[in-house]
């Protein structure tokens, strides 16, 4: 189960699983975001490559507009996979 | 525990489950979850990827002893595809140069302790282990 939404400060909280078979309900929902946006990883337990690709595609379209996203509360094990994947370098990233 | 899965998305809950039900039955510790997770969901997202009119199941094949979790997933009537294979990605390159996917073998050569494959008779068998510590 994967859920995405807007929380009270305008940050987009994620909670849940975000894998192959939940990418689509999170592309649908960022794929309408606009300008620097901050990812609330908290309640997010899992993330695998599928994910990924999702947050890379946002993160390529919104540095192209001058934006780009912020991602925190990010556990240990997902916290592994950006740095397995490199993605400290192309995103802001805060461990929980 | 064996049990055969459908070649779908929609199988990688039914997956987890039948994962969970044998790492808690083996005291499994939580660290070892998310990466056995991580690898079953790549490698069967591969599988069903790249044959998605494949009439056969998967079957999974997953034992956890003193800690030590072994999972072997057979796919049927395939090519061979090397998971083993080094997949070469730069993780160095700037946000540019980045294109979404390719990542997944790659994380599951990181998470994973062993990873074999072997295909014989259009069968593929892939094998790998995640032991605690």
């Amino acid at each position: 189960m994967f859920n995405i939404e807007f929380g009270e400060n305008g940050e987009i909280l994620c909670s849940g699983r975000l894998d192959a078979a939940q990418c689509a309900k999170a592309e649908e929902f960022l794929v309408s975001v606009e300008g620097p946006s901050t990812l609330d990883f908290a309640q997010l337990e899992y993330i695998s490559s599928a994910g990924l690709g999702i947050l890379l595609k946002t993160q390529k379209r919104l540095v192209a507009n001058s934006a780009g996203l912020k991602i925190i509360n990010v556990n240990n094990h997902i916290h592994d996979v950006f740095r397995y994947s490199g993605f400290h370098s192309i995103f802001e990233i805060e461990a929980q | 525990m064996q049990r055969k899965f459908t070649r779908s998305f929609d199988a990688l809950t039914d997956i987890y489950e039948f994962a969970e039900e044998v790492l808690a039955a083996g005291n499994v510790e939580d660290s070892v979850r998310f990466p056995i997770h991580l690898a079953l969901e790549e490698l069967y997202v591969n599988m069903v990827k790249y044959y998605p009119d494949n009439d056969s199941d998967i079957l999974l094949d997953v034992t956890a002893t003193d800690g030590k979790v072994c999972v072997t997933m057979t796919d049927y009537d395939v090519d061979a595809f090397d998971v083993t294979t080094p997949r070469n990605v730069d993780t160095d390159l700037p946000l540019d140069g980045r294109m979404p996917g390719g990542l997944g073998l790659h994380l599951v050569q990181q998470m994973v302790d062993n990873l074999e494959y072997e295909h014989h008779d259009r069968q593929s068998t892939v094998r790998f282990t995640k032991e605690s510590g």
